[in-house]
């Protein structure tokens, strides 16, 4: 069988790349929505290994990793979809994108500041509500592609379309 | 036309505009308060039902044709072409079946509640109509389906099933003027379990696939378990109805075995899913859809006790209540909780032009109102029906409308956020 499966797997390199990203963001929102969850209203010490490691991750992924990936699927994919006359999904998605980076870095630039001198009650409410609003977002948005995106990958892209995107993407890393 | 408008409702898109599956939500919503609101009056007469027209049966079809049937095919109609990677071929036969479907069910319950043949039979060919043109744009999409062949399977088995009960069910209404059939309870039993476990089951069997691993974040589940619990399914639905109609109990007995292995299958599948999730608060509905699992095994359980000929005070009905109300209302109110807001954000527009938050589209209030109201309403009727207490089933009846009121008002407000700000 060809195709998006039931295992989550891709027969297309650039969908499968994709989807270990969305994977490895979901590592990083999920341990900052427990950060979250566990320490509530009270700010957490930042000394506290665990947190000091989760805030360290927010930012350097956030940052680097979520914009590579974003500029990857509006430079390469959703451009091949509008040649195809899926021109929709490109611009939905694109939408989410710009609420999703300004709030990714907010939230990454307040990480930074949290490691280096703690939170206050303030810094930690404000940082609370960006992050909260960050975390939302991302998981729906990756449902959405793991959904509606990836497997459109394997009609949209041929075998060498795929290879070359797909090695591309990986030096990029 | 806006840029999410058009990604949603252009001929070549996998998406459907969001009137079309809102509207069968909506509707899904409005019956599922009626249901309650009938199974009310009905409730001296709930225990005692052994089938024929009265509220009672109006307050079943309310619930599986209003509200199962509807959440059901509106789901597929937006959901199928994202799974199947194929838009539907038009929209506006998805539109027209709605048109058919809204009042065959509203005319077919009234002449069930009031033994009105006329209204019966025109409501059942409306109704049949409708499903017949859903059928044929599903089976046009499935055809064309380019990937999740275990998905598309339980499709294909879901419109034969449908095809089946639906010939079944206009049969019964016509026989109920003429008399002509001399099986009419069989074929009744036939009917209900090809309409719930047949055409319901494959739908929430085969989607679940999909939507279930979509909702958590999981990793990974394998096909074969899959194809065992189509398979199985298949085999028990038809060992059932040969067993049934033929009278041949061992078959019967067979048939439950393999409906058991098929729901071992699935759960084993959903217990996967959930076990490799990346996800770990998954909230309200997760609770409601947990507890449906529960009560599929239950309800296959009492299956077996009905057949067995165990001594539990009104067995068949509540058989029947578990299968309608534990396992599949709870379900799909479940799923719908969690996709009616994940829709609608791919339609509206939130503060400053950005695509609006879940949480912005959901309201939380209404939706525990709902989930508390609903369990508590299963094990009033449930107690109702164990100890033949009409006003416990009364009491469960309006708490099972309590909580219809506040899924209805979380619906609305959906719908509401639809509107995009000028």
């Amino acid at each position: 069988m060809t195709g998006y499966t039931t295992k989550m797997s891709f027969s297309r390199r650039t969908a499968q790349l994709l989807h270990e990203d969305h994977q490895a963001t979901i590592i990083v929102i999920e341990s900052l929505d427990q950060l979250i969850a566990k320490a509530r209203k009270k700010a957490p010490d930042t000394n506290d290994l665990v947190v000091q490691k989760t805030l360290k991750n927010a930012g350097g992924a956030i940052e680097e990793e979520v914009s590579k990936h974003f500029a990857f699927e509006e430079d390469e994919l959703f451009t091949r979809l509008e040649d195809m006359g899926d021109v929709g999904i490109g611009e939905h998605l694109r939408e989410e994108h710009r609420a999703l980076l300004p709030l990714g870095e907010t939230v990454a630039t307040m990480a930074r500041d949290a490691r280096e001198n703690g939170f206050t009650d303030e810094s930690w409410t404000q940082f609370r509500n960006a992050a909260a609003e960050l975390i939302e977002r991302m998981f729906a948005h990756i449902q959405k592609e793991e959904m509606a995106l990836l497997p459109a990958l394997e009609d949209l892209l041929d075998a060498e379309t795929d290879m070359e995107l797909s090695t591309a993407y990986a030096d990029k890393h | 036309m806006n840029s999410a408008g058009s990604f949603l409702g252009g001929a070549k898109d996998r998406l459907l505009p969001a009137s079309i599956p809102f509207r069968f939500f909506l509707s899904a919503s409005l019956f599922h308060v009626l249901a309650w609101t009938v199974l009310f009056f009905a409730a001296d007469e709930v225990a005692r039902f052994r089938g024929g027209p009265g509220l009672t049966l109006a307050a079943i079809h309310l619930a599986t044709l209003g509200v199962l049937a509807m959440t059901a095919i509106g789901a597929s109609y937006q959901l199928l072409p994202v799974v199947t990677r194929r838009p539907l071929a038009r929209d506006w036969p998805a539109r027209l079946s709605f048109w058919l479907i809204l009042p065959g069910v509203a005319l077919m319950t009234y002449g069930m509640a009031e033994s009105a043949l006329t209204s019966m039979k025109t409501g059942a060919v409306l109704l049949g109509f409708g499903l017949a043109v859903f059928a044929v744009l599903t089976a046009d999409n499935l055809r064309r389906a380019g990937s999740f062949p275990v998905v598309s399977a339980h499709g294909w088995l879901a419109l034969v099933s449908l095809v089946a009960f639906v010939a079944l069910g206009v049969l019964l209404i016509w026989d109920l003027e003429s008399g002509f059939l001399n099986n009419h309870l069989s074929l009744a039993v036939v009917h209900m379990v090809l309409a719930s476990f047949g055409f319901m089951g494959f739908l929430v069997l085969g989607l679940s696939l999909v939507l279930i691993p979509m909702f958590v974040l999981s990793r990974s589940l394998p096909d074969k378990p899959g194809w065992a619990q189509l398979s199985l399914t298949a085999m028990a639905l038809a060992g059932h109805s040969c067993g049934i109609l033929l009278g041949n109990m061992p078959l019967v007995w067979i048939a439950l075995a393999a409906g058991l292995g098929a729901a071992g299958c699935y759960l084993w599948l959903m217990r996967k899913s959930l076990n490799s999730s990346m996800r770990k608060r998954l909230g309200l509905p997760f609770i409601l859809i947990r507890a449906s699992w529960g009560f599929l095994f239950l309800c296959l359980l009492l299956g077996g006790a009905v057949a067995g000929g165990a001594d539990i005070p009104n067995a068949p009905v509540l058989t029947g209540f578990i299968l309608l109300v534990g396992w599949l209302l709870t379900f799909l109110l479940g799923v719908l909780q969690r996709i009616m807001p994940f829709l609608a954000s791919m339609h509206a527009a939130g503060k400053s032009g950005l695509p609006p938050l879940l949480s912005e589209l959901t309201a939380e209030g209404p939706l525990k109102v709902h989930a508390i109201c609903h369990f508590a309403a299963l094990a009033a009727c449930v107690g109702g029906l164990l100890l033949n207490l009409t006003l416990l089933l009364q009491i469960g009846a309006i708490l099972g409308l309590i909580g219809a009121i506040a899924f209805a008002v979380f619906a609305v407000n959906v719908v509401l956020k639809l509107k995009r700000p000028k």
